[in-house]
């Protein structure tokens, strides 16, 4: 049976952490040098925890699936990172911070997490500073900051439109550093495929060399894994199409609680969906919020050009419903009144999918120049990719699944409920709660990479009976005969359909039935359809060529795989949740003015899912306490 | 600590060592260049100076010796670098597109090459007097060596005429890249004058293009007279 | 839409490879050209023939995977973006268009069109770094640094590792690439007090792959998909010649880097 132990330091929050730190026990010098530590994802998480562990003495085997540790996908983050520096002297601090998160994420995240973080935050800066990371200055010199996803504080950081690049780029010049010294060896195209488990206790991976098929073990004394959220799940989203579940996916079938798996995020503006051939959704900046209007015609249907619409039959639908933000609504919200007149069939563009975000109002009041000074390469990426110039027509927009809330659960020492296995940034369940605030994803996975996973690993290590454990060893041989398995079910299907077309179509069951907002049946449904659609894939996928080289479909009908496993995952906890909370909407649990309903009593938890084969999860249930922050209402109306 | 002449070992301090030889000829060249002009000063000024030159043994040795070894270290790291760069690129691509490189970066081997040719057929011919063995050894009636009489003499064949200015062609084209190209590997970079540093290369190749060829075409459409 | 492919197809880095033609059919013009190659291989999969193998994941012109030599031009024939970044509409109707890897000694081919880049890595591995423990950090705004500096620093950190620069280089040589590193750290305090040993390292990694050397013929800069200027080759040099002037006046230091591990 499974248990949920937070492992949550007691007395006053400010100094938890300082206590934990203290409390732990630490492994000495020397016998660093004997510990293996395989990390798993070398994005922000992944890279900077390898490298500060190879600082420490520790023997590190670090993995990603792509051909450098430097494209994983935190180099895609474009506005910030958020630290309680107070540099502009606004009334920010580490309190304020901790405060705007525990509400943005509707109050379903740990205090105690969220409080550390925020502490940490500030160090972040620092460390990235010393690696050259070259945030924007000021005139004087100082660090830049501005205002980021609504908060009332500048405690963003930034480099240009590429901050998580940046940050990520010097987490792998850190990286690089320690492969230099020995302490770290790096293990490109190599896809982790299942863990070795002995003794109940994680033992190593099992990964396969993508150039070469071999699969191989890998032993360790823990493993690490920072490898991100499962947006693509949705087939559709603005994650890189290497981003995947199979890492996190495949723990949890070893026995890791996967946590508030439907807590997934989606961001408002994304360029429309085109047509079938598409293959990802390209984020817009929210920053376009400031000053462009969203609208939709009033009359369903409506095919005239936006131009020749009146002002009287345009439904500014932001500004109506929540007068008091208008467009600058938080992302859920945002994303689902968009969602809602759409659905109401007054959504504009092909297939009705998009709404307006109007420059007009803004071009007129302050000139086309400013705007173009302003939001220039937006309005360049967006013509490049549709084609047309929003200077002249305002551009269409829809929201597309972006971060995911949920993941494995961890404990405040970010180890899952297997020993020995730490799960860290986007890929744990995270400090985020139900929704997660903008610039805030950037300072999670560093916070745990740079900052927490150092220190409570070793209190693992120092405590732990680790027996030594090689390939030979009845688990590992177990461990690979899984995936060997596997993988050759999966060559030997020869049906007709692509794994591209399965991976289309349950990101479409999911995004209608399990999208921005979800009810009893429909989700009934799409688990009845997803368990259909399992078996016609095993009965008709066609991955052609061999296990023994490198073949990038065979690593993606893994990986589709997968998705249509965890595709059921995620619908039972959307449908244990009978509550709407931050990205969670359950059309039954709505205010008559349609806003969504928290409930408190009932679902004040953390849903950790426990798998079981050839049957449905078991829900463990973490109870949160809101000993520092009472629960208040979330309304921007 | 390793010598700095390890460090010139490099392909970047190859690279430099190409540069400053190749300066080096360059600034050589221009005084060629500026010494010969003195032919529109009429015999007496040129023979003149030829003789001062002449005079100094020490002076013309050391440039010859020079001028020699800059030559041959510019033309062995010429040939070792791009025994290097075809080595780089194994399997050629079956299309390639050029977008920015100009013509004269795109022929550096073959201008040099031309110039090399023609700095041996200069020599045989002006210096050695192999090509043609009237052409040396006279004497003027100050009794200096009669160079400005040799010119005169070589410049009325029309073959002379056409290799020495398509001499003048290859090292044009040459200058063209490669001054502007070693200021880049030796590193001079700066906002305010990256624009002059761009149009250093045409300008020098333009000027001495211009200089040695108005020698050539003057005595040949008969402007300087023997 | 229609169009032509003739597409360099190669089973494994030791083998040899050839052209094959491919019809792309049904193409839409608002298509990117990884999708319209998604949909060839789409239809070759379906048939159970072996997709065309290509490199993509972020497909919004950052992760700098994707690295396709169109019709001769690394990223093809638009300035300033990476192959993900190019739409159909770019291409007229009818077109033949001949799809090439990156080619490079450095850059051996793993199969088709995907190349083994970890060379950069190990360029950067060699000296592309700050040696800031984790932890040690002083207050951010103790070093301050001008926005002209902290500017002009950025236009050379933004590079995305592609590779495109050696594409088109006729010499294979990665200049830009470590121009690019180089002159990023050394335009910041923090990256001073390393700054001789880092430039002669990179560049010592640089030889010992296999690259060529720099021509100045700036085809790097006009295939950058972050435009970054050879200006920072010309930095690049001059940290170079620096590093030689400065250290042989320098006393013996202890080179292994390893020293510090033992």
């Amino acid at each position: 049976m499974m248990k949920l132990d937070p492992k949550i330091p007691p007395g006053p929050l400010e100094t938890k952490w300082d206590r934990r730190r203290f409390s732990e026990k630490l492994v000495s010098p020397n016998n660093k040098r004997k510990i293996t530590v395989i990390v798993v994802g070398t994005g922000l998480a992944g890279a900077s925890a390898a490298s500060t562990l190879g600082q420490l003495g520790y023997q590190v085997e670090c993995f990603c699936f792509q051909d450098s540790p430097r494209r994983a996908h935190s180099i895609a983050a474009q506005g910030g990172i958020n630290a309680a520096k107070n540099y502009q002297d606004d009334g920010d601090s580490v309190g304020r911070l901790f405060y705007d998160t525990i509400k943005g994420g509707d109050f379903r995240s740990r205090e105690a997490n969220v409080y550390r973080l925020a502490q940490v935050s500030m160090q972040i800066i620092d460390q990235c500073v010393a690696l050259g990371v070259p945030f924007a200055r000021e005139y004087g010199g100082q660090l830049a900051n501005r205002s980021f996803g609504g908060v009332q504080v500048s405690r963003t950081f930034y480099c240009r439109g590429q901050t998580g690049q940046q940050l990520l780029l010097g987490a792998y010049s850190a990286l690089c550093w320690q492969v230099e010294r020995g302490q770290v060896t790096m293990r490109p195209r190599t896809e982790m495929l299942d863990l070795v488990m002995v003794d109940g206790q994680v033992r190593g991976i099992v990964a396969r060399d993508l150039v070469t098929g071999r699969v191989s073990i890998h032993t360790a004394h823990v493993v690490v894994l920072a490898t991100g959220g499962y947006s693509n799940v949705y087939y559709l989203s603005t994650n890189a199409s290497g981003s995947n579940v199979t890492a996190t996916y495949r723990a949890w079938k070893q026995g890791a609680a996967f946590a508030n798996p439907c807590f997934t995020q989606i961001h408002p503006t994304a360029i429309p969906p085109g047509d079938t051939h598409q293959a990802k959704l390209t984020l817009m900046s929210e920053s376009l919020r400031n000053d462009g209007r969203l609208w939709v015609p009033t009359m369903r249907a409506d095919h005239r050009c936006p131009g020749d619409i009146p002002a009287g039959e345009r439904d500014y639908f932001l500004e109506r419903r929540y007068p008091r933000f208008g467009n600058l609504a938080p992302r859920d919200i945002a994303s689902r009144a968009v969602k809602s007149v759409c659905d109401e069939g007054r959504g504009v563009g092909p297939g009705g999918q998009g709404v307006y975000l109007d420059f007009a109002d803004v071009i007129g009041r302050q000139g086309l120049d400013v705007v173009r000074e302003r939001y220039g390469n937006l309005f360049d990426m967006y013509q490049r990719i549709t084609g047309e110039d929003a200077y002249d027509a305002p551009m269409r927009i829809y929201p597309a699944p972006h971060y995911t809330m949920g993941g494995l659960w961890v404990d405040y020492n970010l180890m899952s409920t297997i020993p020995g296995l730490f799960v860290i940034g986007e890929a744990n369940f995270a400090d985020h709660g139900a929704n997660r605030l903008g610039a805030s994803s950037l300072m999670q996975g560093l916070a745990d990479g740079y900052f927490i996973l150092p220190y409570t690993i070793g209190h693992y290590l120092a405590t732990a009976k680790l027996t030594p454990v090689g390939e030979d060893h009845q688990d590992s041989r177990a461990a690979i005969q899984r995936v060997t398995s596997r993988i050759s079910r999966l060559l030997n299907s020869k049906g007709g359909r692509t794994a591209a077309s399965f991976h289309r179509e349950v990101g479409q069951l999911l995004w209608n039935h399990c999208g921005m907002s979800r009810n009893e049946e429909e989700l009934k449904s799409a688990l009845t359809s997803i368990a259909a659609l399992q078996e016609e894939f095993w009965r008709s996928v066609m991955v052609p060529g061999s296990g023994e080289a490198f073949n990038q479909e065979l690593e993606y009908a893994g990986r589709v795989a997968d998705y249509l496993e965890f595709a059921e995952l995620l619908c039972h906890d959307a449908l244990h949740r009978e509550e709407s909370c931050g990205a969670h909407f359950r059309e039954e649990y709505q205010t008559d003015d349609g806003e969504p309903q928290r409930d408190d009593n009932r679902f004040a938890h953390v849903a950790a899912w426990e798998y079981r084969e050839g049957a449905s999860p078991i829900l463990h249930k973490e109870p949160l306490a809101f000993e520092f922050v009472p629960p208040t209402t979330r309304s921007y109306q | 600590m390793t010598r700095p002449s390890h460090h010139f070992q490099s392909t970047v301090g190859s690279k430099v060592v190409m540069a400053l030889s190749g300066l080096g000829l360059m600034i050589y060249v221009i005084f060629h260049m500026l010494g010969n002009l003195q032919v529109f000063e009429g015999p007496h000024a040129l023979n003149a100076y030829a003789a001062f030159l002449r005079d100094m043994p020490i002076l013309l040795w050391t440039t010859r010796i020079g001028l020699l070894s800059l030559a041959t270290l510019h033309i062995v790291l010429a040939i070792q670098l791009t025994l290097r760069n075809r080595h780089a690129r194994p399997i050629a691509y079956a299309v390639h597109e050029y977008r920015q490189a100009s013509f004269a970066s795109r022929t550096m081997a073959a201008s040099g090459l031309v110039l090399l040719l023609f700095i041996v057929f200069h020599l045989l011919h002006l210096t050695a007097g192999v090509i043609d063995p009237s052409a040396v050894d006279r004497l003027d009636v100050g009794g200096h060596h009669d160079i400005y009489g040799k010119l005169v003499h070589a410049f009325q064949n029309p073959i002379i005429v056409a290799l020495y200015v398509a001499g003048q062609l290859g090292l044009g084209l040459h200058l063209t890249h490669a001054v502007t190209s070693s200021i880049q590997t030796l590193g001079l970079e700066h906002a305010a004058f990256n624009r002059l540093f761009k149009a250093a290369g045409p300008t020098v190749a333009l000027v001495v293009v211009l200089g040695n060829v108005a020698i050539i075409m003057a005595i040949f459409l008969g402007i300087v007279r023997g | 839409m229609k169009f032509t492919l003739n597409i360099w197809r190669q089973k494994g880095p030791d083998e040899g490879g050839r052209f094959v033609t491919y019809e792309a059919r049904d193409v839409s013009s608002g298509m990117s050209f990884l999708e319209m190659l998604d949909s060839v291989n789409q239809g070759l999969i379906a048939k159970g023939e072996e997709p065309v193998a290509f490199e993509q994941d972020c497909r919004e012109g950052i992760c700098g995977s994707c690295s396709l030599v169109i019709n001769g031009i690394p990223h093809g024939p638009d300035r300033g973006i990476t192959t993900c970044q190019l739409y159909m509409r770019r291409f007229p109707d009818g077109a033949v268009i001949i799809i090439e890897p990156w080619r490079a000694r450095a850059f051996p081919i793993i199969k088709d069109l995907v190349v083994d880049r970890r060379a950069l890595d190990r360029i950067m591995q060699a000296g592309g770094y700050i040696s800031a423990h984790t932890g040690g950090a002083v207050d951010g705004n103790v070093l301050l640094i001008s926005k002209d500096q902290a500017e002009t620093a950025m236009d050379a950190a933004s590079c995305i590792g592609c590779g495109a620069c050696v594409a088109a280089c006729k010499n294979a040589s990665p200049a830009l690439f470590v121009g690019a590193k180089v002159s990023h750290l050394a335009l910041l305090p923090q990256g001073k007090p390393e700054r001789t040993r880092r430039v002669k390292a990179m560049l010592e990694a640089v030889d010992r792959e296999g690259f060529g050397s720099c021509s100045n013929q700036n085809e790097c800069e006009a295939v950058c998909p972050k435009r970054i200027s050879v200006r920072f080759i010309a930095t690049l040099n001059r940290e170079y010649l620096r590093a030689g002037v400065v250290e042989s006046g320098l006393p013996a230091e202890p080179e292994s880097p390893h020293a510090e591990s033992t």
